[in-house]
């Protein structure tokens, strides 16, 4: 990177199914005063403005329209990214590299899914890659997750239950957490007796419709110095693509998880995963999937991770720290996703995450973005250099 | 920023229109694989450097970025490599409406090596396992329309 960078301030709205008392510049604004406030700094400070939201998913065409003018960032310099499950992560991305050209000073990145009022266009749409090659067999993420979950048990030789012990581990990290959507107090009978959405999929085991925002600033190293007294640093950042998931008829273990973190992971000199990294934010939507992104992330062997999360092995206080705000399947306001993955990630990095706060000294986390059948991004920051 | 003065009793409109949607696709390099369809054939083009087959065509391999200009008939049998069931209604792209889908969708890896979804005629999930051997049935010459729905379903080879 050209020069060193850090979050200086992150906010997000408490995750709600529904916010009918608010519209969606509304919501929006609720997590940019939240950021300005974590950093201690006006919209007067602001000087360069990235946003993002999965469209599809709002149910509206250039939100952006209207949002901007709701948190005061009209006439500032900035454009809007949209990509699917990582729009947040490619958002994050650009705001990075935008922070990092020494350009700019105080770079905001605002993400936002509201999907009370457009969710009718989302399931429409479906995986809406191509009318032709999708038209015809209802595709969708759940679809994409059942076909890994019947895949990942027929790998690692793990039961449909271990897909629910996930799950209640899930829940029981949310429950801590105050900005988690859904907190169920859930046991494995509940998760077991829960209807099957897409067999082997079943209610419980996938992430909900949500509203929400997430937001964050980001400066170049000698002005993050200057607002906050806890920056977190961007030590890396890398986005990859799948080459063929067009229809779900693609290998249904094919991610490009493994090979992202891999890279990342070479570039920043980690051997050891689960030594060099404390804490693992990390895109899972379903609960099968947490179980696989932990084998590509490489805190464990291929096809083994549902063994340690049988042992107990996984949670906030346990030897994985692997999404202690309770991850995707607990929250999910799409195009804001990766974004609230990263202030988790920052959030631990800084020791504020509270309740759902690891209990040992967080130099490094890791945090991702997914979306389509495979495209993921993921972003390392770290506690100093 | 919305002031005390300025909240409202929340209200929720619902928008709700018969719609019609138009959709031209051009198809391009695929065209040759609608053809196919129509044929009661699997067209797929071979990547000549990894060997991939690919359905939907692509003009170059998406890993190796080589021009792909072999074609190869993928044959009607195929192995199991994904299942899932619908266990609730889901839109049905072509008509926006919500309807209960009875039959199991699998992904199919041709005898040709490209991969195909498609519908499965066993119901009994149990016996959906990766590498069950299943062979294509095709809806009769004048109904197809070039889609892969051309293919009604997929059936298990009875060995």
């Amino acid at each position: 990177m050209a020069e060193r960078i850090a979050i200086t301030g992150v906010g997000q709205t408490h995750h709600k199914s529904k916010r009918t008392d608010v519209n969606t510049p509304e919501l929006v604004t609720e997590a940019v005063e939240a950021a300005l406030e974590d950093a201690q700094l006006t919209m007067k400070d602001i000087d360069f403005v990235v946003l993002t939201s999965f469209e599809m998913a709002d149910g509206q065409y250039l939100p952006d329209l209207w949002v901007v003018p709701e948190f005061g960032g009209v006439g500032k310099p900035g454009f809007k990214i949209q990509n699917a499950g990582t729009s947040g992560g490619v958002a994050a991305g650009a705001a990075f590299s935008y922070a990092a050209s020494g350009m700019f000073k105080n770079v905001l990145c605002v993400s936002w899914q509201k999907m009370d009022e457009g969710k009718g266009a989302f399931g429409r749409g479906g995986g809406g890659l191509s009318e032709y090659w999708q038209s015809q067999i209802p595709f969708s993420p759940i679809t994409n997750f059942a076909r890994r979950a019947f895949a990942y048990i027929h790998n690692s030789g793990c039961t449909e239950e271990h897909f629910g012990i996930t799950r209640v581990k899930q829940d029981q990290c949310a429950m801590k957490n105050p900005y988690a959507q859904l907190k169920l107090g859930l046991t494995l009978e509940k998760v077991m007796e829960s209807a099957v959405l897409v067999w082997p999929i079943r209610f419980l085991h996938m992430c909900p419709s949500t509203c929400g925002a997430g937001v964050f600033i980001v400066s170049p190293e000698k002005q993050a110095k200057k607002v906050t007294k806890k920056p977190v640093w961007v030590e890396d950042w890398f986005c990859v693509h799948v080459g063929g998931a067009f229809t779900m008829a693609e290998d249904p273990t094919l991610s490009t998880l493994r090979y992202g973190c891999q890279t990342v992971y070479k570039r920043c000199g980690i051997t050891n995963p689960l030594k060099d990294i404390q804490a693992f934010e990390i895109y899972e939507p379903a609960s099968p999937a947490e179980l696989r992104w932990m084998e590509e992330v490489g805190v464990c062997e291929d096809w083994t991770a549902w063994k340690l999360m049988e042992e107990g092995k996984v949670g906030i206080d346990k030897e994985i720290p692997f999404n202690p705000s309770g991850g995707v399947t607990a929250t999910n306001p799409i195009g804001a996703t990766p974004v609230i993955r990263i202030i988790e990630a920052a959030l631990q990095i800084r020791g504020d995450a509270g309740e759902h706060q690891v209990p040992h000294t967080v130099n490094r986390a890791l945090a991702t973005g997914y979306g389509g059948q495979g495209e993921n991004v993921i972003i390392l920051l770290r506690k100093s250099y | 920023m919305t002031t005390e003065e300025q909240k409202q009793e929340p209200e929720l409109l619902l928008y709700q229109y018969p719609r019609t949607a138009h959709y031209w696709h051009a198809l391009g390099y695929q065209s040759a694989v609608i053809e196919g369809f129509k044929q009661g054939r699997i067209l797929a083009n071979k990547c000549p450097k990894c060997g991939r087959a690919m359905v939907p065509a692509r003009t170059v391999c998406p890993e190796c970025y080589v021009e792909a200009t072999e074609w190869v008939d993928q044959g009607q049998r195929g192995k199991l490599v994904a299942a899932f069931k619908l266990g609730y209604p889901f839109y049905d792209r072509r008509t926006g409406e919500a309807k209960i889908w009875d039959k199991p969708i699998v992904a199919v890896e041709l005898e040709g090596g490209a991969r195909l979804d498609g519908w499965c005629s066993e119901t009994d999930l149990e016996k959906l396992k990766p590498g069950l051997l299943l062979e294509a049935v095709w809806r009769p010459p004048e109904e197809r329309i070039g889609a892969f729905d051309d293919i009604l379903h997929w059936k298990p080879v009875e060995e």
